[in-house]
């Protein structure tokens, strides 16, 4: 009886045989992402740092203790900040979700960054995996969204200002600026409309979104051929012919077969024996211990340090100094220089640049050593920011003037 | 059916097909645009000129607005939001100027930029009696920095 059960849920043989292995993610929706087999050297951590997993098990960990915080809140300004505090003080198990949920966010923000960077310096990006960079710029574009409206909901002081601020730099595009601005909160003030317009940002728009996004990611790596070789691998990796798709021809006719079975359209040929091992048990165990870790490095953060919380909103009186997350510290130092097009044009600007770079980059290598410029520019754009947002950090107090981080009374951090 | 038939009734359907996506966006974008906006009014009534004896201007927190009383030309109000990015700026009364916390522009007592990313002065604001005697203050109405509402005592 339960050995029919079992039968019926878990279709392939054994996993004791090759057969089996294959069938074990062959037949199971939840792995079946996985190819069969990988490559040895894409399961190195120095191939990847696994930094897409983390991102994607971070997703998942903020997903669930999200789900968890929506249980206690109300998106209304009058119980907003209480239901905080009942977090903070009265929920079982409160502040360590709201903990979990605030480092797990800030943690994504970093992953998905250096996932970037990973790729980009890999050269990844590179044809025929050009259009699944445009989809990872749009997750991080969204990453920064969630992370801006999810900024909101504690409705405290740092929240309220910050994004009174973000919204006006929003105001200040050309056109459409302030549309946008009333659009998004519902009114001209930072009130009861807006926090309820966040909140189904956050909690129902933007993960559906992310969601749809982060699975047409996924697929995409299969259908562009796995995870793209080493860079500095010798001769071999060099645009090879067979990533190309098989051409069609108006004189053949095709059935669906003649696709699915065979070579897939990108598919790199299976790799020789040696260097490919069963995705059952070798890339499984990998990956969970990438979940083990993850989890593990946000509950300890979340049992460490507390999230921030600040005094209620006061929308007539501005904090001094008043800082945006310190992700986005970097930007608010750019827009106390010059008008606030900065905060618009620049970034509007770098994103684009990076949505379109697989397809002004003309240069087809993938070797570090053919790619000097466009490596040393990267590092220049990342180190600026970089150093902005230190500035941003450490080095402005009240009234935003500079002060000098060890000196006594400055305005403190993000 | 012949082919110039279905060419026809594809375009046809194809544009029927953009048009109701299009109206389903401009629906989306007006649904999405408030009609009624539950937020303090942009023109109230601040309280009888008696209730603001000359000296430091006093701050409206509700309405973000600084309320200024000249014993000699009369009243006068600021807009307390940052022309800059909104935040709200305050009044210093010893270097007698207006201090924005968040990216440190600095305005005049007459509401000119002395420093900071701030592109514009400050907004001054129409204040006008109302039929009940009280200081009206209109939010829609910009005024010149030198404009004022002398009251009869």
């Amino acid at each position: 009886m339960l050995k029919s059960i079992l039968r019926s849920i878990f279709r392939g043989d054994p996993p004791s045989t090759r057969k089996g292995r294959s069938e074990l993610v062959f037949y199971n929706f939840w792995l079946h992402i996985h190819p069969a087999k990988v490559r040895k050297e894409h399961l190195r951590l120095r191939h990847t740092g696994y930094l897409g997993f983390v991102s994607f098990f971070l997703l998942l960990i903020l997903g669930v203790t999200g789900l968890a915080l929506m249980f206690y809140y109300h998106p209304y300004p009058a119980r907003a900040y209480q239901d905080m505090k009942d977090l903070q003080f009265v929920v079982f198990l409160g502040p360590f979700l709201r903990n979990m949920h605030r480092w797990a966010g800030q943690l994504l923000v970093v992953a998905v960054f250096l996932h970037l960077c990973r790729v980009f310096y890999a050269g990844a990006y590179k044809e025929p995996r050009q259009f699944n960079w445009v989809v990872g710029v749009l997750l991080l574009f969204l990453v920064l969204t969630l992370s801006f409206t999810g900024y909101l909901l504690p409705w405290d002081q740092k929240a309220f200002w910050a994004i009174t601020v973000g919204t006006n730099i929003v105001a200040s595009a050309p056109l459409v600026g302030p549309v946008v601005k009333v659009l998004l909160l519902g009114g001209h003030t930072l009130g009861t409309q807006a926090l309820l317009r966040f909140y189904v940002l956050h909690v129902a728009v933007l993960p559906g979104l992310a969601a749809a996004l982060v699975m047409v990611h996924l697929w995409r790596i299969r259908k562009d051929g796995g995870l793209a070789p080493s860079p500095f691998q010798p001769e071999e990796s060099s645009p090879p012919a067979r990533e190309r798709p098989i051409p069609s021809s108006p004189e053949k006719t095709y059935g669906l077969m003649g696709i699915v079975t065979g070579k897939p359209a990108f598919e790199v040929l299976v790799p020789e024996e040696e260097e490919a091992v069963f995705s059952y048990p070798y890339a499984f165990l990998r990956e969970g211990i990438a979940f083990l870790a993850t989890s593990a490095a946000v509950m300890a953060l979340a049992l460490l340090y507390n999230a921030p919380l600040s005094e209620v909103a006061d929308p007539s009186k501005t904090p001094n100094p008043a800082k945006a997350p310190w992700y986005f510290l970097g930007i608010q130092e750019l827009v106390s220089h010059s008008p606030a097009l900065s905060g618009i044009l620049l970034p509007s600007l770098l994103v684009l640049a990076l949505l379109l770079l697989p397809y002004y980059d003309g240069n087809p290598s993938r070797r570090p050593k053919d790619r000097l410029l466009a490596l040393s520019l990267f590092a220049l754009v990342v180190l600026a920011y970089l150093v902005l947002l230190l500035i941003g950090l450490y080095f402005r107090g009240a009234g935003w003037s500079w002060v000098w981080p060890w000196a006594k009374g400055t305005g403190g951090t993000a | 059916m012949n082919r110039r038939s279905f060419l026809s009734l594809s375009t046809a359907s194809a544009a029927a097909l953009i048009a109701t996506a299009g109206m389903g966006l401009v629906g989306l974008f007006r649904f999405l645009l408030p009609r009624v906006f539950y937020e303090p009014a942009r023109r109230f009534k601040a309280g009888y000129p008696a209730d603001f004896p000359p000296g430091q201007p006093v701050f409206l927190p509700l309405e973000k607005v600084y309320l200024f009383h000249d014993p000699a030309k009369g009243f006068s109000a600021a807009s307390a939001v940052c022309t800059h990015l909104g935040c709200t700026v305050q009044w210093s009364e010893r270097d007698r100027q207006f201090e924005c916390p968040c990216h440190g522009s600095v305005f005049a007592a007459d509401g000119a930029v002395l420093r900071g990313p701030a592109p514009r002065p400050l907004r001054w604001l129409e204040v006008t009696l109302s039929k009940d005697g009280q200081l009206q203050i209109d939010k829609n109405r910009s005024v010149s920095e030198t404009y004022h509402l002398l009251v009869p005592a």
